[in-house]
């Protein structure tokens, strides 16, 4: 699994004495950075970048490097933002929302956060998924209180949009987190 | 022929659209900053008055004259905010400029900084943060409020490097504002002397929006669209973020650029939202008040 902190690649591409993800250039370089990890990477794998040692996230950086990644690499690899603040989710939750994009999130306690343009039945999905690790379609119908069929509906929108993973039978979906 | 710029008694951002109208069209006249009577001088005011100077000088217009001010309080904060030692390069000083030495419980958060490029936000967004929070919290904000009140620093800063087509200015400070609020205020100014809103967007814009297409209308555009003038959607966001902000902590922010200036007014303030057909004036101005809160 790529454990991508973002703290060193900031260090690595722009500069070791910054501290902030700031600015569209920053956002560039590091996002470019990031790339060449997951470049070496199986492509399947959870990439988890973590914003632990991050201090401040602005807009710019946070639609440079979050939502460019997710809308270049979204579709084939599953990210997990790992290490978040409350003032990360602030930078963050417009720039996700602005491109119709979703991420799953941990923050700094390890609670999960599900970040961006996700409707009240998939995150409540996403909840129940974070609680146990993971679920079969019958599990999510049983949450969801709908025929198999709607849940399984369900079941591949987690999957297509990257917010879970699938087993190795394709019979459930397991929690990024 | 040397031409009167009087600079307004109580420079702030109200009493911007005078010394605009005073700056007028500048040809190759030289011009004396008249400031000697000058009693209060904003943040805002005090990048402005840079932003004219800069102006000048990339024009290649004669290097004007800027008279300190006779009041040692004023001239004494001027210096604090380490306002003279840009002016030194883009005017021709008049006055005996204090020394001041350095202190670090000024309530000056950020001298007056000049923002050319990346770098420089980078510097201004890392110095900001300690002592912002110490300040931060003396007005009764959330620690929250202190990262945010960063990252509307940065997402101004950047709209010069991004949009203005030269460098600009930067200050932030706090302030008792007495006249209008009766409390303290945390205030970021920052001002350039390059293209504006109305000359950044037009090429994306001026045409969807056709006969009403005006700083008033690219201002709006900015700031209530989110648009840009690059074509990538996820840009733009910078302006909408920092109207957020105000909004959460009962703040106020202002756009000036050309002849109009969009204002977010918060209930304390009885500005009008949106004012047109001001003196027009260089690039654009922005400023963020965030007041203290209501129990402090």
């Amino acid at each position: 699994m790529p454990f991508i902190d973002l703290r060193s690649i900031l260090r690595g591409t722009v500069s070791g004495w910054y501290g902030d993800l700031v600015t569209r250039s920053t956002g560039h370089a590091v996002r470019c950075g990031v790339e060449e990890v997951l470049a070496e990477c199986d492509g399947e794998q959870v990439a988890v970048m973590d914003f632990s040692s991050v201090r401040l996230l602005d807009l710019s950086c946070a639609d440079e490097i979050v939502a460019k990644l997710l809308l270049q690499h979204g579709r084939s690899r599953p990210f997990l933002l790992r290490g978040i603040s409350e003032d990360h989710q602030d930078a963050l939750e417009p720039v996700l929302e602005r491109h119709g994009l979703a991420a799953v999130a941990q923050d700094r306690a390890g609670g999960v956060r599900f970040l961006g343009v996700i409707t009240n039945e998939l995150r409540g999905v996403l909840s129940m998924l974070a609680e146990r690790g993971s679920a079969e379609v019958e599990d999510v119908a049983d949450h969801l209180a709908v025929p198999t069929a709607a849940a399984r509906e369900v079941f591949d929108e987690l999957l297509e949009r990257r917010l879970a993973l699938a087993d190795a039978a394709g019979s459930q979906v397991i929690s990024l987190a | 022929m040397t031409r009167v710029v009087e600079v307004p008694g109580h420079f702030d951002h109200q009493a911007f659209d005078q010394f605009a109208q005073a700056f007028g069209a500048p040809e190759d006249e030289r011009l004396l900053f008249d400031a000697h009577a000058t009693k209060w001088g904003s943040p805002y005011g005090l990048v402005g008055l840079l932003a004219a100077g800069q102006w000048l000088m990339e024009r290649e217009r004669p290097k004007p004259l800027l008279t300190i001010p006779n009041d040692r309080d004023v001239a004494h904060y001027w210096a604090r905010t380490g306002f003279f030692g840009h002016a030194e390069g883009l005017f021709e000083l008049h006055g005996k400029v204090p020394y001041v030495a350095a202190s670090g419980s000024s309530d000056v958060l950020l001298e007056v900084t000049p923002v050319r490029g990346a770098d420089d936000v980078h510097s201004v967004v890392d110095r900001i943060q300690d002592r912002a929070a110490a300040i931060l919290h003396e007005l009764g904000l959330e620690a929250q409020a202190t990262m945010g009140f960063a990252m509307a620093l940065s997402e101004a800063c950047q709209n010069i490097v991004e949009h203005a087509g030269t460098g600009g200015w930067v200050a932030v400070q706090t302030y008792h504002w007495r006249r209008r609020l009766g409390r303290r205020v945390a205030v970021i100014a920052v001002a350039d002397a390059g293209v504006g809103f109305r000359a950044s967007l037009e090429p994306t814009q001026a045409q969807r929006v056709g006969d009403r297409w005006s700083d008033a209308a690219a201002l709006e555009a900015a700031i209530f669209q989110g648009v840009s003038r690059f074509r990538d959607p996820g840009r733009g966001q910078g302006l909408t973020g920092m109207r957020r902000y105000v909004g959460r902590w009962d703040g106020k922010l202002s756009l000036r650029s050309g002849t109009a200036r969009l204002s977010i007014v918060p209930g304390w303030d009885d500005d009008v939202p949106m004012a047109d057909g001001l003196p027009p004036f260089p690039g654009s101005q922005v400023q963020l008040i965030i007041p203290a809160q209501q129990n402090k």
